[in-house]
């Protein structure tokens, strides 16, 4: 089982730290009708993430809350991309585009996987990928193709995530298990169909990945090597709960 | 630099005189107008309105300020400017005098004369 | 105070209805009268416009920064269920300030127009949201006793004559029953949690009492024109009865917890029915409304931040070619 969890770890971890993330925007965006729908999909992936985390649980791992809100940095097995601060607008919309789409492929092809718990919630969750996925690819190729300025900072954005992206896709030790067991086809696949996707709406955006030559990964993240942006965001988000971990709030 | 309850605001590090140029008209786009349908076989209502630049990014937002709670199917958006409408003024075109009962179920009555048709020929 | 008229004490009141069409301006009366709603391009007179943009416009910004003092916990709910309520709350109260400026907006005054007259300081927000949040527990009475006294307010609002402000309120209101009943579990949870939790909302309770008591403003001076509001409907209640109505529904909950609501004075007299309670202290009411609050300098600061931060998306995405409209409805 050990390779099921920890799968479920890295992506709910994911999804809990982007989420996070994402929603310090809330009723700071740069429009009340975005504010809204940006709001929306960092609830959708904090929701994913403890539906996650209750899957681990039914496999044996502590509560939701528990886990989500006890443990440090170096337990934690998110990509690095999803805890970098939020910079400006181009820079969270960039790493919801780049990690969106990814998230999205993974679940559609964890919907077939031969772990049915994870391919039922890889189901329910569709729709919701689909919107965020509409939504990135709309404002991408919106600030792609703007102004000089709006253009200027999605290059940037683009320059400075591109190896943080890539450490999306860090294998794992377990990589030929979920494979061979059908659990799910695993992160060189994934990666591959990410690049096919995102490479025509980039350049349709006027957008250019930088070149391949220079590509550095950044990984470590599912291995619980962070940067130093983690450690404090969630001391932050455990302050209150860590007051007393065992009471009710 | 404001230091904050709000963590958020504390990173921000915003100086408490920060200056702003003031917002100009438009910076904020056009509005579209949003109807949505409650579920299928319903007819779509207006359910208000959104700030966006262009059709696509209406439809974007309206689905998430309208539609987040799962109340909708499907929604439309159309620019404001391109819905032409009557006006409350002449609200009374749409008084009709009363003596148009020939389009109305109500106007026909045969039983009247099926009965007397039937007692006639008993 | 989300969306009560504020009446300028110094304005002349034989000016409202002066020089109006007397014909147009009768027939305006006997349909509010007839209980018909008013809608965006229907003739109404000029201070039934302006009082309600006025309102209409403070009720947005009341809600736009009232995602503030909230949004100061945004980070730090403890545990999923609160995170994510939490985060749809303030989305919510973003989404309220979107209605009520699309509302007002259909009077003829742009966003933009407002949202300047918030950030230079010109135009007022509800007073409760100068002041700090300062624990969870904070967040959690702002939740529960403050949406209690917006909904009072919005209720009333929503029986009112202009078309688009009911029909934004409307949608309010149901959204308005989530933050309740999320403010008042919270409330219940740490009340009847750990010593540290109760402590907690006991010392929040204490810290925004008297905000709460200023939340409704001063009692209306009755006056000529607070006389044609109200049959204009533009001013369904008073500031006392809706801060009565307040206390009559809210008080005895708060016993219930066994918390000690910080005003010895406060009892209900059982002959009248009214409750008694000591006067708010209405000097500091005007110097918090006039800029000199805790957080006053900071809510506007930060709103100004927001909008410069933004500024460069929403000139990008701008079609020089678009024009503006007043939205329909
Ligand atoms: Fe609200
Ligand atoms: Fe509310």
């Amino acid at each position: 089982m050990n390779h099921i969890k920890e799968l479920l770890y890295k992506m709910a971890d994911d999804l809990l730290i982007l989420g996070h993330r994402n929603s310090e925007w809330t009723g700071l965006g740069p429009i009340l009708e975005e504010d809204i729908a940006f709001s929306s999909m960092a609830q959708d992936k904090i929701g994913q993430s403890q539906t996650l985390f209750q899957l681990l649980h039914d496999l044996g791992e502590q509560e939701p809350d528990t886990v989500a809100f006890t443990r440090n940095a170096n337990q934690f097995h998110n990509a690095i991309i999803t805890e970098l601060p939020n910079m400006d607008y181009a820079f969270s919309i960039m790493r919801h585009f780049l990690y969106d789409t990814a998230d999205q492929l993974r679940f559609d092809m964890l919907a077939n996987s031969s772990y049915e718990p994870l391919a039922k919630v890889a189901r329910k969750v569709k729709g919701e990928l689909k919107y965020h996925v509409f939504h990135a690819n709309t404002w991408v190729k919106k600030l792609g193709n703007a102004t000089e300025e709006s253009h200027a900072r999605m290059q940037t954005a683009l320059n400075e995530i591109w190896d943080d992206a890539l450490g999306l896709f860090e294998e794992s030790t377990f990589e030929e298990q979920l494979i061979k067991e059908g659990v799910f086809v695993g992160e060189v696949e994934l990666k591959n169909r990410w690049l096919a996707i995102i490479s025509p709406i980039l350049s349709d955006s006027m957008l250019t990945i930088p070149h391949e030559s220079t590509w550095k990964p950044n990984i470590g993240g599912r291995v619980g090597k962070h940067t130093e942006h983690l450690q404090p965001l969630l001391d932050e988000m455990s302050e209150v709960f860590k007051i007393d971990p065992t009471a009710e709030w | 630099m404001i230091k904050s309850l709000d963590p958020r605001v504390t990173r921000e590090q915003i100086d408490i005189d920060n200056q702003i140029a003031p917002l100009k008209d438009l910076d904020q786009w056009e509005t579209y107008e949003v109807f949505h349908q409650k579920k299928r076989g319903d007819q779509h209502m207006h359910v208000g309105i959104v700030h966006a630049p262009n059709a696509e990014m209406a439809l974007l937002f309206g689905k998430e300020q309208f539609g987040r709670r799962g109340v909708s199917v499907n929604i439309w958006v159309v620019r404001t400017a391109d819905v032409f409408t009557s006006d409350y003024d002449d609200s009374d075109i749409f008084e009709t005098v009363p003596e148009k009962q020939y389009r109305e179920a109500a106007g026909y009555k045969v039983m009247e004369k099926i009965n007397k048709y039937k007692k006639q020929n008993k | 105070m989300y969306g009560n008229a504020y009446i300028d004490p110094n304005e002349k009141p034989k000016s409202i209805i002066d020089g109006e069409d007397p014909i147009k301006l009768a027939e305006f009366e006997a349909r509010i009268a007839r209980g018909e709603k008013i809608e965006p391009k229907d003739w109404m007179p000029r201070e039934y416009r302006k009082q309600l943009i006025r309102m209409i416009e403070q009720h947005a910004h009341s809600e736009i920064i009232g995602a503030l003092p909230e949004g100061t916990w945004i980070t730090r709910a403890p545990g999923f269920k609160r995170k994510l309520a939490l985060m749809a709350k303030v989305q919510d109260e973003v989404g309220h300030a979107q209605l009520l400026y699309s509302a007002a907006e259909t009077l003829g005054k742009s966003r933009e127009a407002m949202i300047n007259d918030l950030i230079t300081g010109k135009s007022k927000y509800s007073n409760v949201f100068n002041y700090p949040a300062f624990t969870w527990a904070d967040a959690c009475i702002i939740a529960w006793l403050i949406d209690a006294g917006a909904i009072i307010n919005q209720v009333a609002n929503a029986k009112g004559s202009y078309g688009p402000y009911c029909r934004a309120l409307d949608r309010i209101c149901t959204e308005e029953s989530f933050h309740l009943k999320y403010g008042h579990d919270n409330v219940v949870t740490l009340a009847t949690g750990t010593p540290t939790q109760r402590k907690m909302v006991q010392e929040a309770l204490n810290r925004w009492w008297p905000p709460i008591m200023h939340f409704f403003g001063p009692s209306d001076k009755i006056s000529n024109h607070t006389e044609i509001l109200m049959r204009w409907k533009v001013k369904m209640a008073t500031n006392d009865d809706m801060r009565q109505q307040f206390l009559n529904m809210y008080v005895p909950k708060i016993w219930d917890l066994g918390l000690t609501v910080p005003d010895a004075n406060l009892k209900k007299n059982e002959e009248t029915g009214k409750w008694e309670y000591t006067e708010p202290d209405w000097d500091e009411f005007k110097r918090v409304i006039n800029g000199d609050g805790p957080c006053n300098a900071e809510r506007l600061a930060v709103r100004r931040m927001a909008e410069e931060r933004g500024r460069w998306v929403r000139e990008a995405l701008h079609t020089p070619k678009s024009t503006y409209v007043v939205p329909l409805a």
